[in-house]
């Protein structure tokens, strides 16, 4: 064929291919540009933030790049603990992901999710730590447990005896709530009804109320020693609910009753072998309450499905490789480097004197009370308002253009720049409805107004996944429309949600600029202990480094706490990819 | 337990049926209305205080004045911060169109299914990457590594807020642009294909132009995120409130500027007295910005509606 082609074709054919490699080329070096420059900048980061070359002894050598120029030999500085590291810990591991990707793909991910899962269960331990150690003590938790529980039994109680009474019934899940936590009528009330008399000149007017379990909890003099509080506030609501769980999935009591058994006693063991660690039993009590139910669970199912487990080997290599390693550096003597970002760093407030004192301690308290406090007040309303898009919105008429207008809006609202909404902040929460400046409640409805339209969206489009057929079945038994809700789309939508919140949320950890309109202050000396207190953030606090000219500050402490910053986000977005993937595959399955 | 209730349920009255559908309706409704609420008091404080502001600095003197000088002379011409705003919005887009569509267009004709798969979700996590990150990179590395091209240049710059902000942007026009070209349909490439087209042609005379719509509306998002960018201005980009001379694009860009953003944390984060001229011109900036962006924003998408190929 080629003899018949004329040799001009054959010109324009070997230009064009060439035209073709070439522009594939760049598109793929653009693609990895934007990759390559962060994740050039993220080892900066990293190398700033830990220090990892700056140990002694170690092996000092020069490679020549090109053979006989001074100018391209490359010095390269390789710590002798780093060497020790990577046999015990970096080969072993390398070798085991590289079997898991040939071999076993299974595996690979049983190992990710079974090293993932302590993880993202340490962070969210640590995050509960935090907040007993600053915002609440263990008895007032205890207390308002014990007062949520007696309001659930009230409104269950009235649905078993009046089973007929539905708007009854609504309002006990309305009362019953506030009865049991805040008193009827609520303190708060009472003090501001009684605020107002006093300025007219009255005397108190409001001397009498019903008090609240949560006050009579609290005023009792039976208070159960600290662990007991600690278990029952902690370790029994996580058992509650990942027992049901293994008990379905085995359709065993008696499988969920050693799951709760075995993590009351892993949690109780604390008190023994704690104080022999050097830890203290609360931090063992938490840790252990919120890591060992749901590893618990998982390693259940993949023993029980026999798919890779080779995979739960995985741990075990890591933390093996490394407490050989540490053993093995200490015996001979090996120094090690002194990174920035330490547990000093995380447990320090900022120093105007040293760099090495400075730490993120109270910035980080203020973050995690700040995603709290969005969680809490911003989820159900953007997960509400989703499902009156999706489910009751009419799309014709005047109330169809309404929600066409609702629609838009939220679209728009997601374009608007951070800023604007610190002015909202700065304007509405601040000065028009008094709220102190710079307190953690006002960060998180500025950065919570924020995400909402992000919440929204991801939550709508979960809930559009859920196929119109099941709604169908559900409405031809007989289901009302909230019925349908409750137990056919929420329950189906629900991974999809969470994923989108995580990821909001990710986007609300990192948020810098509505803090600084809302007043956060730069330097903040002592954790919050409220969420009416003034506290900083992380963002918040790495901009006022951004401001310190000395370098031990800018490439020492500010890439700490960003490494801090970027670390915790990773794990949010890992957890939420793994979830996305799980949900993505069941649903393929 | 769940049977449990259903049996319940079953036994209810009708009448009490109906009111509590009614105020589960209700209670989600109110949910959706507070985002339009959002919006409503969004725009009605910043009006209430920019029309305040405007009642006492003529609006032609803010819109048209060319010295910003807040808190020390006291005049607020905010041509200067939109200018730099203009200038670094600018540099960014040099840095995030082509590379934005490039990668776009690798995605979608030339990667394969699992490189795909690799790809987005990194480049998302670069989108999630926080932007007072982005502004450390450039203010610790990104300045010192131009030094040594350009030894003039200055602490803040506008030079390596510009590439920043242009890197941060690249997923947004990539990510988009790439959900464009994959909605055009194959049969148009095969079409091609089948009259001889190679695949770069087929890459640009034929995806391309049917994406078109898709694309613009991905880079009148990404400009309006650009400009309303804010950590990495201000960490990276100074506040020296000054007019930026088109004729010398190279010392504007390698001097400190102060775009709309930054003057808003500056005045923000400085104790000004609610009450005083300078808190109000907070809002009138802001509303200035809230204006482009929202017009940008509606930009966008009637770009997408109405010049949409639609194929069936």
């Amino acid at each position: 064929m080629a003899a018949e082609t004329p040799s001009w074709a054959q010109q324009a054919g070997q230009v064009s291919r060439l035209r073709g490699r070439a522009f594939e080329a760049i598109c793929l070096a653009s693609t990895s540009l934007a990759l390559v420059s962060v994740m050039v900048l993220l080892l900066f980061v990293a190398n700033d933030a830990f220090r990892p070359f700056e140990a002694e002894p170690a092996l000092t050598f020069a490679i020549p790049v090109l053979p006989g120029l001074e100018l391209f030999v490359v010095p390269v500085v390789l710590p002798a603990y780093l060497l020790v590291f990577g046999a015990t810990l970096g080969l072993p591991v390398a070798l085991t992901a590289l079997y898991y990707y040939r071999r076993d793909d299974p595996a690979g991910e049983v190992a990710y999710a079974t090293l993932g899962l302590p993880i993202v269960s340490l962070l969210v331990s640590a995050g509960v730590l935090v907040m007993f150690i600053e915002v609440l003590t263990v008895s007032e938790l205890f207390a308002t447990e014990l007062a949520l529980l007696v309001a659930v039994g009230a409104i269950y109680g009235h649905a078993r005896l009046r089973p007929r009474k539905a708007v009854e019934r609504l309002a006990i899940i309305i009362v019953a709530p506030v009865v049991a936590l805040a008193g009827l009528p609520p303190a708060m009330f009472n003090d501001i009804v009684n605020g107002i008399a006093g300025l007219a000149g009255v005397g108190p007017v409001l001397t009498t109320r019903l008090f609240s379990v949560r006050e009579l909890v609290l005023a009792s003099p039976f208070l159960p020693v600290r662990w007991v509080m600690l278990l029952a506030t902690v370790t029994l609501p996580v058992v509650a609910i990942f027992a049901p769980i293994l008990a379905r999935r085995r359709e065993s009591r008696e499988a969920g009753l050693a799951l709760g058994g075995l993590s009351m006693i892993v949690a109780a063991l604390g008190l023994v072998a704690a104080p022999a660690l050097g830890v203290g039993s609360d931090v063992w009590i938490v840790v252990a309450s919120v890591t060992v139910p749901p590893l618990a669970v998982y390693v259940e199912g993949v023993v029980r499905r026999r798919e890779g487990m080779a995979g739960l080997a995985f741990p075990l290599v890591l933390i093996g490789g490394a407490l050989a390693g540490w053993l093995l550096v200490q015996q001979v003597g090996f120094g090690m480097p002194d990174p920035w970002l330490d547990w000093g760093f995380l447990t320090n407030a900022h120093s105007r004197f040293s760099a090495e004192k400075t730490g993120i301690y109270p910035p980080l308290v203020g973050s995690v009370m700040m995603l709290f406090a969005i969680v809490i007040l911003i989820f159900p309303v953007g997960v509400g308002a989703a499902i009156y898009l999706e489910e009751y919105a009419p799309s014709q008429g005047l109330a169809g253009k309404f929600v066409t207008l609702i629609e838009i809006n939220i679209g728009n609202l997601a374009g608007v720049p951070s800023v604007v909404y610190g002015l909202l902040g700065l304007a509405l929460f601040i000065r028009f409805l008094s709220m102190p400046v710079g307190a953690i409640i006002v960060g998180a409805l500025a950065v919570g107004l924020l995400i909402l339209p992000i919440v929204i969206i991801s939550a709508q489009e979960a809930i559009r996944a859920v196929p119109d057929s099941h709604r169908e079945a559900s409405y031809g038994m007989g289901a009302t429309r909230w019925q349908t809700i409750r137990d056919v789309v929420l329950p189906q939508a629900f991974p999809g949600i969470l994923t989108g919140t995580i990821l909001a949320l990710g986007r609300a950890i990192g948020e810098t600029a509505p803090l600084l309109m809302i007043g956060m202050p730069a330097i903040v000396r002592r954790a919050p202990d409220g969420f009416f207190a003034t506290g900083s953030a992380m963002p918040r606090q790495i901009f006022r480094w951004s401001k310190e000219f000395d370098p031990l500050y800018r490439h020492g402490v500010l890439a700490a706490g960003v490494v801090t910053l970027l670390v915790v986000l990773l794990i949010m977005n890992g957890t939420a990819i793994i979830l996305r993937n799980k949900f993505q595959r069941e649903e393929t399955a | 337990m769940s049977s449990e209730t259903r049996d319940i349920v079953t036994d209810e009255t009708n009448a009490s049926r109906t009111a509590k559908e009614q105020t589960y309706r209700a209670i989600f409704l109110a949910c959706g209305i507070l985002s339009v609420l959002t919006t409503v008091a969004i725009i009605a404080t910043l009006f209430s205080d920019a029309l305040t502001f405007w009642s006492e600095v003529p609006i032609e003197d803010f819109l048209l004045g060319t010295n910003w000088s807040p808190q020390i002379e006291g005049s607020y011409g905010v041509l200067p911060l939109v200018s730099a705003t203009l200038l670094i919005t600018f540099g960014s887009a040099v840095v995030a169109l082509p590379i934005g569509v490039l990668t776009a267009i690798y995605l979608s004709e030339y990667a394969s299914d699992r490189t795909r798969s690799i790809l987005k979700p990194t480049l998302e996590i670069l989108a999630g990457v926080p932007t007072v990150v982005y502004g450390f990179f450039a203010l610790v590395y990104v300045t010192p590594a131009l030094g040594t091209i350009f030894p003039s240049i200055s602490t803040f710059n506008a030079l390596s807020a510009s590439l920043v902000v242009g890197i941060m942007i690249i997923p947004m026009v990539s990510s988009i642009s790439e959900d464009a070209m994959s909605a055009v349909p194959d049969s148009l490439r095969q079409a091609s294909y089948g009259l001889g087209a190679t695949k770069f042609e087929v890459s640009t005379t034929v995806v391309v132009p049917a994406a078109i719509s898709g694309i613009f509306s991905s880079f009148i998002l990404a400009l309006s995120r650009a400009i309303g960018e804010t950590m990495i201005v201000t960490i990276a980009a100074g506040s020296n409130a000054r007019l930026i001379d088109p004729l010398d694009p190279f010392s504007a860009f390698l001097n400190s500027v102060e775009p709309m953003t930054a003057a808003m944390i500056n005045i923000g984060k400085s104790d000004v007295d609610p009450g005083s001229l300078t808190y109000k011109s907070l809002f009138a900036i802001g509303l200035t910005l809230f204006a482009i962006t929202f017009v940008m924003n509606v930009v966008s998408n009637l770009v997408a509606e109405r010049y949409r190929e639609e194929y069936e």
